[in-house]
């Protein structure tokens, strides 16, 4: 049975380099995703990514396990967010003009996919900050209405608005 | 299957985004380095070297032998100095002949000789009303010893002053020193600041944000942070009191210090959610 991720983290307070990597290994793809779609700027998100781990690493000795260790890095990474937005005048960075994604084989499922992953992705683009943060959190970290509102400072029925309204947008963008 | 789970699924199909492997060599390195700036748990040394501990612990057993002997042999000069004039204290029933008879004792004048008491009272409560001929030996030779080290001290530096201000009270000298930090951190102007022995360090110019993450990530978490000098200490009470002490010095105008305070703030309390209106107050307002 794997270590939960609170151990591992305060088995790396303790000095466990080797838990550090499995917890890393363990959270790189979804924090990073969500950073990456959260601001759409591939270098900036990089350096969003690796400021929120540098965080947790200094903060190694400090942590206490109060909740899950996920709602806690996602805190980390929410409050960077924050003070990235505020720094770019809480506007919005846009999106790359390329997205990443696999491309199929089958050059029509390609075309079909591209479709349908722009429409997405420009419906994610076009969300609220705060509702497709909610919407990524959901989505990409696993975290819970509870959760997402622990992470983003908010209380339940606002994150619980924020994530309905999220999925809504992004159905209608996808039944078209 | 459900709406959100059809949207799920074709979120899942957006791809799967990888951080770059220079990103992850990086920041596994940085938790590397972090662990190792900690102290090494202690090893059983090997070869010579277990002979360090057992040798460098003879010394000082050899030491504080040699030195408390010293102390020892010092001592009795002092005491055979003082025996002679160290009249043994009189026997409670010798106080008694003595108040009952004072002619017997004419060394000290009636006026000066105390009612008697009851010697448990006396001995716990009442100090001697005259110090006795030993207790005034000594404190001559302190005085003299005291004179003799004020001088040795002036001398090279001032001549000796007329006359010798009497000592300030400990509690003055310890409300003086809270003055000063207060004055210190609360009202002085950021020259004088700078002069202080233990400045807060200068901004260094602005390097690359990851050049500066990695620094900072093997740096000793524990470390007291730099700010702390400038914030008196309250940096460590709770983070409202940082936060309302880095909005003091944003408030003074001492911008640089608060950005410093507000950045260590941030990696102290990375989950920490700063209202909006406490934000208004510890950012810089543009």
């Amino acid at each position: 049975m794997e270590a939960p991720d609170e151990e591992l983290m305060l088995a790396y307070g303790e000095g466990d380099a080797g838990a550090f990597e499995t917890l890393y290994k363990r959270h790189r793809g979804p924090l990073y995703r969500f950073v990456l779609r959260a601001i759409k700027q591939r270098s900036s998100a990089e350096e969003l990514f690796q400021e929120v781990w540098i965080r947790v690493i200094e903060a190694r000795s400090r942590y206490a396990p109060q909740a899950r260790f996920t709602t806690w890095l996602y805190t980390i990474a929410h409050n960077l967010l924050v003070d990235h937005w505020r720094k770019k005048g809480l506007t919005l960075v846009q999106l790359d003009d390329e997205p990443a994604v696999a491309a199929p084989d089958n050059p029509a499922r390609q075309a079909e996919a591209r479709q349908s992953l722009a429409r997405l992705m420009q419906a994610l683009e076009a969300l609220p900050a705060a509702q497709r943060e909610a919407f990524l959190l959901h989505e990409e970290a696993g975290l819970t209405v509870a959760e997402i509102a622990a992470a983003t400072g908010t209380n339940e029925e606002a994150a619980k608005s924020r994530l309905r309204y999220a999925m809504a947008k992004l159905r209608a963008a996808v039944d078209e | 299957m459900s709406d959100e789970q059809k949207i799920s699924q074709r979120y899942r199909e957006l791809g799967r985004e990888e951080p770059p492997r220079h990103l992850d060599d990086a920041i596994l390195a940085a938790s590397r380095r972090a662990v190792r700036t900690r102290p090494a748990p202690l090893v059983v040394p090997t070869g010579r070297r277990r002979w360090y501990f057992p040798l460098a612990a003879a010394a000082v057993i050899v030491l504080a032998v040699a030195v408390t002997m010293h102390v020892e042999r010092e001592r009795p000069d002092l005491e055979v100095a003082e025996a002679p004039a160290t009249a043994p204290p009189p026997p409670s029933s010798a106080r008694e002949e003595q108040a009952a008879a004072p002619a017997q004792a004419p060394a000290e004048p009636p006026a000066a000789t105390p009612p008697p008491e009851p010697r448990a009272k006396r001995d716990l409560y009442a100090p001697d009303p005259k110090p006795a001929p030993s207790q005034e030996l000594r404190a001559q030779r302190d005085a003299e010893r005291l004179a003799d080290l004020q001088k040795s001290q002036t001398a090279p530096t001032s001549p000796p002053p007329a006359a010798a201000p009497a000592p300030a009270p400990a509690q003055d000298a310890i409300s003086g020193a809270r003055e000063s930090v207060r004055a210190d951190t609360a009202s002085k102007p950021l020259a004088e600041m700078q002069q202080a022995p233990a400045p807060v360090p200068q901004a260094k110019p602005a390097a690359p944000m990851r050049e500066e993450a990695r620094a900072r990530a093997s740096a000793a978490p524990d470390k007291v942070p730099a700010v702390a000098g400038a914030l008196g200490g309250f940096a460590y009470a709770s983070p409202e009191q940082w936060l309302q002490g880095i909005a003091d010095l944003r408030r003074q105008g001492r911008h640089e210090e608060a950005d410093k305070a507000l950045a260590e703030f941030r990696r102290a309390y990375p989950d920490y959610k700063i209202s909006e209106a406490m934000l208004e107050k510890v950012e810089k307002q543009k």
